[in-house]
C-alpha cells in the first residue's frame, strides 16, 4: 500500500478537520468526486480517534469516489445516547462499548449484512450478520523498565499480583488502572477479569494495597507512564498504548501470558440507516481484506481477516500469545454488563475488595 | 375408448386420491410435530434460564436484588445467535430490571406458587417464545413474589423444527413412492385373471357353445358362470332349432311323399275320372302343405327375438267380429256353430291386428278341427281378455303344456298341422299377453284365454 502518495495527498487536501472540544465534535468530510456519476452521502458515527479512522476512510473513498463520506467522532456514551434519540441520522455505527452495540443489534435495531465477505468473517467476531467486530485490541499492561530491572519480569497475571504483594511499600501510589465505577471500559474488564478466574480478586485486594491509582482512560494512565508518576499501568488499551509508546523506550508493554482479554470494535447498520446501500458497501469494505489491510498496517488497532497475517492481525497476535486470548464473546453474556444490579453488585465487590487492601 | 374408462386408471385414481389425503395429513401432522418437539426441546432452556436467575434474587435493603449470572443469558442463544431478553418484575408489575420489559404471566395463580409458562409473543414487531417465571424470595421474615420473565427470538426452534420436518418429509416421501409402486404392482396383480380371461374366450373355436373351464377369483366366477349360463342356453336354443328344422322337414316330406305316390298310382290307370280324382285329393294335400309352409314361417317369424313389429292400437271387439265373420262360411260348412260375445264398451290393446286375427282363426280352425260343435269367440274388458271357447273333447290338464309345442298333436289326425296353438303361444309372447287353457264353461272343451297386459285405454 502506497503511503500518503500523490493521489491520496489531492484527498487530503478535501478534509475538512473541525475539532471543537467544547461538544467533543470532530468530523471528517469528504465530498464526492464531481466526475463519478450520481452520489450517494455516507453517515458514519464512530468510536474512533481521527487518526486511526483516516486511513480507514481514504482507503474507501479511493474505492468509492462517488460517495460522499462523512465521519463523526464521538464517545461511546455519546454515540448511543445520540442514536437512540436519532436512529435515522447515521448509516454505520462503530465503537468500542460492545456491550451497548450489542444491544442495539439484539433489539433489532441493526440492518443485516449479506455480503460475500460478511458469509466469510469468523463465526466468533460477529453477532448474527448484523454485529461485525472488525478490529482485535488486546488489554496489556505497561511496566517501566526500572520496575523489571529491580524485581523481574512481569509476564502476566501472577507475577504482577505477587509484585503487588511482595513490593507494595515500593510501588505505593505509583500502580494505575482504569476506575471501574466512572469508565464503562473498566467496568467491561472488571467484569469479563471477574468471571475468568476468582484470583481476580485477590490482584483487586493487591491493587488496593498498593494504593493504586484510578483513571478513566488509557490516554490519562499513558500520560502518567510517560511522565514517570506511575511504574505500572494495568489493563490499557494495546493499540493506543502501542501507538504512543512508540518512541518511549523505558516503558515495556506486556501482552499477559496466562490471559489477555481482547476487546474489538462492533459496527453495524441501523435498521433506518439513510443510505443502507452506501452503508453496506462501507461495512463490506471494513470486513474486506483490502480495508483490514488497511486496518494492519496504518492504524494500531489489529485486523481479524484470517487471511491477513504479519504485525497488527490477529493472527499473529494468536501466534505469538495462543491460547491466552481471550476476545471478549459477542453475545448476549454482554447484556449482563448492562444491568444495574449487576454493576452495582460488582462495584460494591470490587470498592470492598479494593478497600480491603488499602 | 375414453382415458378414464379403463380399469387400471380406475382403480389407481380411486387408490391414490386417499393415499394423497392422507400423505398431506401425515405431512401437516409432521410439521405440527417437529414445531412443538422443537418448542419443547428449546423451553428446557427458558426453563434453565429463567431458573437461574431467580435462583440469584435476593432480598437485599428492603427491595429485590438481582447478581445476573451472564451464563443465564448466554443459555438462552443456541447456535442460531438468538436474540435475548430478560426482565425481572416484583409483584407490582415494576420492572426491577432486564434489557426489555417483556409482558408477565396473566394467569391469576396462587401466590403461593412456583408457576411457569411458555408462550408465544410479538413483542415490538418480533416474534419470541417466551418463559415466565413465577415465583418468590424466601427470606426469615420476608415473602416476597417476583416473576422473572425470559425470551429468545425463534431461529433456533424453526431451524430444529424445519430439520427435524425434513428428516420425516424424506421418510414419508420414500414411503409414499413405496406406497405407490406397491399399489402398481398390486393391481397389475389384481387385474391378471381379467385377461386371462380375455384370452380364454378369444382363443376359443367361435362355432363352439362349450362352457368356459379355467379358474378364476370369485368376482371372475361369478362372470363366467353368467357367461356359461348364456352359453347353456344358447345350446338349448341350438338344439330346439335343430329338432324344429328337422319335424318341419319331416311333416313336409310327409304330404309331399303323399303326393307323389298319388300321382305314381294315378299315372298307372287309364281312366280320366281316377285321374280326376286323384288330382283333386293331390290339390287337397298341396293346398294343406301350402298352409303348413305359411304357418311354419310365421312360427319361425315369431321365434325369433329380434322380430319386433310396431304395435298400434287394435280394437278387440271389432277384431273378433271380423274374424267370425272371415272363418263363418267354412265354420258353416263343418255344421260347427261359431259365435261372438263382444265386451259392452270398446277393448283398445296395443298389438299387431294381423297377428291377432291370425290368432283367432288358428284357434277357431283348431276348435272346429278337434271336435268343436259350437265355437265361441269372446272379448272381456278390465283385464283386456280374447276367449275362445268349444265344446269338444277338450285336453286333459297334464298334456296342456305340450299342446304348446311344435309339431305336438293330440292324436293322429292327417288335416291338423300341429302348430295352430304353439303359433298362438307365439303371438301371445310377441304381444306380452298370457296364454291359459282350461276347462270351458260348464265342465266340457277347451278355453284359450289370452290376456293382455294393462288397462284397456
Amino acid at each position: 500500500m502506497n503511503r500518503p502518495s500523490r493521489v491520496a495527498s489531492r484527498w487530503l487536501l478535501l478534509i475538512s478537520l473541525v475539532v471543537t472540544h467544547a461538544v467533543a465534535d470532530e468530523t471528517l468530510h469528504y465530498p464526492a468526486a464531481p466526475d463519478s456519476g450520481p452520489a450517494t452521502s455516507l453517515v458514519v458515527h464512530g468510536a474512533l480517534d481521527l487518526p486511526q479512522m483516516q486511513p480507514l476512510l481514504e482507503g474507501f473513498h479511493r474505492q468509492n469516489p462517488d460517495v460522499a463520506v462523512r465521519y463523526r467522532n464521538l464517545t461511546t456514551l455519546a454515540l448511543h445516547e445520540r442514536f437512540l434519540a436519532a436512529p435515522d441520522e447515521a448509516d454505520v455505527l462503530l465503537s468500542s462499548a460492545m456491550a451497548w452495540q450489542y444491544r442495539l443489534a439484539n433489539e433489532g435495531h441493526a440492518r443485516a449484512l449479506a455480503s460475500p465477505a460478511a458469509q466469510h468473517w469468523p463465526a466468533w467476531a460477529r453477532w448474527r450478520h448484523e454485529l461485525f467486530a472488525i478490529t482485535f485490541e488486546p488489554i496489556v499492561m505497561v511496566v517501566n523498565q526500572a520496575v523489571i530491572e529491580r524485581f523481574g519480569e512481569v509476564r502476566g497475571h501472577a507475577d504482577l499480583l505477587a509484585l503487588l504483594e511482595r513490593h507494595a511499600g515500593a510501588l505505593q501510589g505509583r500502580v494505575v488502572t482504569y476506575d471501574p465505577a466512572t469508565s464503562g471500559a473498566g467496568y467491561t474488564y472488571a467484569i469479563e477479569e471477574s468471571r475468568l478466574s476468582p484470583r481476580y480478586w485477590d490482584l483487586v485486594a493487591a491493587l488496593g494495597k498498593a494504593e493504586t491509582a484510578l483513571a478513566d482512560t488509557t490516554a490519562e494512565m499513558l500520560d502518567g507512564l510517560i511522565e514517570g508518576r506511575y511504574l505500572v499501568g494495568y489493563n490499557l488499551l494495546g493499540s493506543y498504548a502501542q501507538e504512543r509508546l512508540a518512541n518511549q523506550p523505558q516503558l515495556r508493554i506486556v501482552v499477559p501470558e496466562d490471559y489477555a482479554l481482547v476487546t474489538q470494535r462492533l459496527a453495524l447498520i441501523p435498521r433506518q440507516a439513510p443510505h443502507p446501500q452506501a452503508a453496506e458497501r462501507f461495512l463490506d469494505y471494513l470486513i474486506s481484506e483490502t480495508g483490514q489491510t488497511v486496518l494492519a498496517r496504518e492504524t494500531p488497532l489489529g485486523a481479524i481477516h484470517p487471511a491477513l497475517d504479519g504485525p497488527g492481525t490477529a493472527t499473529a497476535l494468536r501466534q505469538a500469545r495462543g491460547e491466552a486470548l481471550r476476545p471478549i464473546a459477542v453475545g448476549p453474556g454482554l447484556l449482563a454488563t448492562l444491568d444495574d444490579l449487576k454493576r452495582e453488585a460488582l462495584l460494591t465487590r470490587w470498592q470492598r475488595e479494593f478497600a480491603r487492601g488499602e | 375408448m375414453k382415458r378414464g374408462d379403463s380399469l387400471y386408471r380406475r382403480l389407481l385414481g380411486w387408490l391414490l386420491l386417499p393415499l394423497l389425503v392422507l400423505g398431506s395429513l401425515i405431512l401437516i401432522q409432521a410439521w405440527v410435530d417437529a414445531q412443538r418437539t422443537a418448542d419443547r426441546a428449546f423451553d428446557r432452556l427458558l426453563e434453565a434460564a429463567s431458573l437461574a436467575i431467580a435462583e440469584q434474587v435476593q432480598w437485599q435493603d428492603d427491595r429485590l436484588w438481582l447478581d445476573l449470572p451472564p451464563a443465564a443469558l448466554e443459555m438462552l442463544a443456541t447456535d442460531a445467535q438468538e436474540r435475548v431478553f430478560y426482565s425481572l418484575v416484583d409483584r407490582q408489575g415494576r420492572l426491577i430490571t432486564g434489557n426489555a420489559l417483556l409482558p408477565g404471566d396473566p394467569r391469576q395463580g396462587a401466590e403461593d406458587e412456583d408457576t411457569l409458562l411458555y408462550r408465544h409473543i410479538d413483542w415490538q414487531g418480533l416474534s419470541l417464545r417466551q418463559g415466565v417465571r413465577r415465583t418468590r424470595v424466601e427470606d426469615w421474615r420476608v415473602r416476597e413474589p417476583f416473576e422473572v420473565r425470559v425470551a429468545h427470538s425463534r431461529e433456533g426452534r424453526d431451524a430444529l423444527a424445519a430439520r427435524l420436518w425434513r428428516a420425516n418429509l424424506a421418510m414419508i416421501l420414500a414411503m409414499a413412492a413405496l406406497a405407490t409402486v406397491g399399489l402398481l404392482l398390486a393391481i397389475r396383480a389384481a387385474l391378471t385373471p381379467l385377461t386371462r380371461l380375455r384370452r380364454a374366450i378369444r382363443a376359443r373355436d367361435p362355432r363352439t357353445l362349450a362352457p368356459l373351464e379355467l379358474s378364476l377369483p370369485r368376482e371372475l366366477a361369478e362372470l363366467r358362470d353368467t357367461v356359461n349360463e348364456l352359453l347353456a342356453r344358447m345350446r338349448r336354443v341350438r338344439a330346439n332349432q335343430e329338432r324344429f328344422i328337422g319335424d318341419a322337414s319331416h311333416q313336409l316330406r310327409t304330404p309331399l311323399a303323399g303326393l307323389s305316390a298319388r300321382a305314381e298310382l294315378a299315372l298307372r290307370q287309364d281312366d280320366p275320372m281316377r285321374w280326376k280324382e286323384a288330382l283333386i285329393a293331390m290339390q287337397a294335400t298341396s293346398a294343406r302343405t301350402a298352409r303348413l309352409a305359411v304357418q311354419l314361417l310365421s312360427l319361425t317369424r315369431l321365434a325369433n327375438p329380434e322380430y319386433r313389429p310396431d304395435r298400434v292400437p287394435v280394437e278387440l271387439n271389432a277384431l273378433a267380429c271380423q274374424a267370425v265373420r272371415d272363418h263363418w262360411a267354412s265354420c258353416h260348412r263343418q255344421g260347427v256353430d261359431l259365435g261372438v260375445e263382444t265386451a259392452g264398451d270398446e277393448v283398445w290393446i296395443h298389438g299387431i291386428d294381423w297377428l291377432l286375427a291370425e290368432a283367432i282363426g288358428n284357434l277357431i280352425d283348431n276348435a272346429s278341427r278337434y271336435g268343436g260343435r259350437c265355437v265361441t269367440v269372446k272379448v272381456e274388458h278390465c283385464p283386456p281378455r280374447l276367449i275362445v271357447e268349444d265344446d269338444g273333447p277338450g285336453i286333459p290338464e297334464p298334456r296342456r303344456m305340450l299342446m304348446l309345442r311344435p309339431f305336438h298333436r293330440d292324436r293322429d289326425d292327417l288335416a291338423g298341422s300341429g302348430l295352430g296353438l304353439a303359433i298362438v303361444d307365439g303371438i301371445a309372447r310377441t304381444h306380452g299377453a298370457r296364454l291359459q287353457l282350461s276347462t270351458g264353461h260348464d265342465g266340457r272343451g277347451l278355453r284359450v284365454v289370452l290376456q293382455f297386459p294393462g288397462d284397456t285405454s
